[in-house]
């Protein structure tokens, strides 16, 4: 039989510092849930491929990890949070009456093609919030967001924060094709102006809703882009959408955090579960963003509450990547004391462990020798 | 001041990249010497390196962060489906993906027979025939002289790019059907269009002045 020694590919083993420091971050980031009022969920790494189906989760299905049980059911392995998460408040709580926050820690599994560099198996941490739709809410998610990062220590970064209702009010206006509708979604999330333009044309939009769709790639940037996304419409669903964006950098201000945050109009999700603000948090040496999130206020429907939602997750693995490139990685300064003894000292060199490890010291004892020590 | 990391496709678009970026100011005299073994090249005044890659790598080098602007061909971008922004259509490369094919074979195209297609560009074949078209067929992926396909007989058309057809007609084919216009594009990685905001924002406003 040919032994294998080696994990397969897109999974691996984390060890010694690396799992240190790993493990370090993470208890610094729950400290953060903590201290903002969560409550910790646990869910299960598999469930029923319905909680992850294409009307609920954002994993496309041919990237789930499927298998079946004994009475055939499709089971799946979470590619994300979210949606069991928002499973387990709707079974658990009502979010429909009261608020209700929640966070996790745990892997995630996506079946990624291969040969991509890119990880099946991540750890993600993150918030789910239910039962709040107000911009205060929305505002403390991305303070929390914030304080995430700060306490990972990293000091140069960037929230970017968007406003779905606003491209989609227009889109309603606009009264396209489905298809061309999710064309034109994909152009400006792709931030490609002169596909949006060339689209815009062949299917005669209206001038001035051309102009704002065209305008929407480009819509990014500090608090004056708010000014500007006010300019390019009359839509009160948009203008509503522009607003609550004010409101939400005001009350940001109000925790010392505004410098943090800027906003992009052309930030959609291909997903339409995204129901009102959605942001993505970046910084050098991670070509991904580390941290995304927004509103689903549709999603807890799904699972038997109406109730509005509000999340974010992060993925532990790129922060430590970009945390590390930015060599902001410090020692964990875990330390081993060693005991070696001989048999006639056995006596006292446990209690000097016992001692030492009840002081909350690591102690490794060594029987000296182990053919005098049975 | 970071250093601003472009990848361009090796080859004629690397040269006309080159020219783009002169009438905007930004040269690399390093990369003109063609003797030069080296791989990756540096305009310090600017704060600028380039390096030079494989077509189906650059959309690679960039979705990643390794590098953070490519100039790279709309078909190799739809190829490799990565996520990027594609901010620029740099107007030269230009082009179109075609099925083409024995003029024969256009009827086959329109009957629900099996036909063998045989590409470069798997998934954009996949893409037309299967959401386009809705059409199955059978795929052969071939790294390069597609034309020889349909002549020797390993499939009935091919999809591939189409410059003048020239080639297609010396050897007795024909373009069936486009399935979309390309050219030289630049891809941005979605983290350094925000960390960089001004710089490449600057690229592009003068870029697109001189376009």
């Amino acid at each position: 039989m040919q032994r294998i020694f080696h994990t397969p590919d897109g999974v691996r083993d984390i060890t010694g510092s690396e799992c240190d420091q790993k493990r370090a971050l993470q208890e610094k980031l729950r400290k953060v849930f903590l201290r903002f009022g969560c409550r910790e969920i646990e869910t299960p790494a598999f469930e029923y491929f319905e909680v992850f189906s294409s009307e609920v989760g954002t994993t496309p299905s041919r990237e789930l990890f499927k298998f079946f049980d004994r009475e055939g059911n499709t089971l799946v392995l979470r590619p994300d949070f979210t949606p069991p998460v928002s499973r387990a408040a709707a079974t658990y709580y009502e979010p429909d009456k009261t608020p209700v926050s929640l966070f996790y820690t745990g892997k995630t599994f996506i079946n990624h093609s291969s040969l991509r560099g890119q990880l099946k198996e991540t750890t993600q941490m993150g918030v789910e919030h239910f039962g709040d739709d107000s911009c205060d809410c929305d505002a403390e998610l991305l303070a929390m967001t914030v304080e995430c990062l700060l306490e990972s220590g990293l000091t140069e970064f960037q929230v970017s924060v968007g406003e779905v209702d606003y491209f989609k009010s227009l889109i309603a206006k606009a009264g396209l094709p489905e298809e061309t509708e999710n064309e034109i979604r994909e152009l400006i999330s792709q931030k490609n102006e002169f596909g949006v333009e060339t689209v815009v044309m062949e299917h005669g939009v209206e001038e001035s809703l051309a102009k704002a769709f065209v305008s929407l790639s480009s819509l990014y940037g500090g608090p004056d882009v708010l000014d500007k996304a006010e300019k390019l419409t009359d839509d009160p669903v948009a203008l509503s959408a522009v607003d609550r964006l004010r409101r939400i950098y005001d009350i940001l201000s109000c925790y010392g955090y505004e410098k943090y945050i800027s906003f992009d109009f052309g930030m959609l999700s291909k997903y339409r579960y995204y129901t009102g603000i959605i942001f993505s948090a970046f910084t050098y040496g991670s070509g991904e963003p580390l941290i995304k999130g927004g509103r689903y206020d549709h999603l807890p429907a799904h699972f038997g509450k109406n109730a509005p939602a509000i999340g974010f997750c992060i993925v532990i693995e790129n922060l430590l990547l970009a945390l590390s490139r930015q060599k902001l990685l410090k020692d964990t300064g875990y330390e081993i004391q060693e005991i070696r003894y001989l048999p006639e000292e056995r006596e006292q060199a446990i209690r000097t462990a016992q001692k030492l490890r009840a002081e909350g010291r690591a102690v490794r004892l060594f029987a000296a020798d182990k053919e005098v020590c049975p | 001041m970071r250093y601003l990391t472009f990848a361009l496709t090796k080859g004629r678009l690397a040269e006309k990249t080159l020219e783009l970026l002169q009438k905007v100011g930004i040269t690399c005299t390093e990369m003109q010497d063609k003797k030069t073994r080296k791989l990756i090249f540096v305009n310090e005044e600017k704060k600028l390196r380039f390096f030079l890659a494989k077509g189906p790598d650059v959309p690679t080098y960039v979705e990643y962060g390794a590098a953070d602007i490519g100039v790279v061909g709309k078909d190799t971008l739809l190829e490799e489906g990565r996520k990027l922004y594609e901010v620029l259509d740099l107007g030269f490369g230009k082009c179109r993906m075609c099925v083409c094919g024995p003029e024969s074979a256009r009827e086959l195209l329109n009957t629900n027979q099996l036909l063998r297609v045989a590409t470069k560009y798997p998934n954009i074949a996949r893409d037309y025939f299967f959401n386009q078209r809705h059409q199955t067929v059978e795929l052969i992926k071939l790294n390069g002289s597609i034309e020889l396909a349909p002549i020797v007989g390993l499939s009935e058309v091919i999809v591939d790019i189409v410059e003048t057809g020239s080639t297609l007609k010396e050897n007795g084919l024909t373009v069936l059907e486009e399935v979309c216009p390309l050219s030289a594009r630049m891809v941005v990685n979605q983290v350094s269009m925000k960390m960089e905001d001004e710089r490449i924002r600057e690229l592009i406003r003068s870029l697109r002045a001189v376009l």
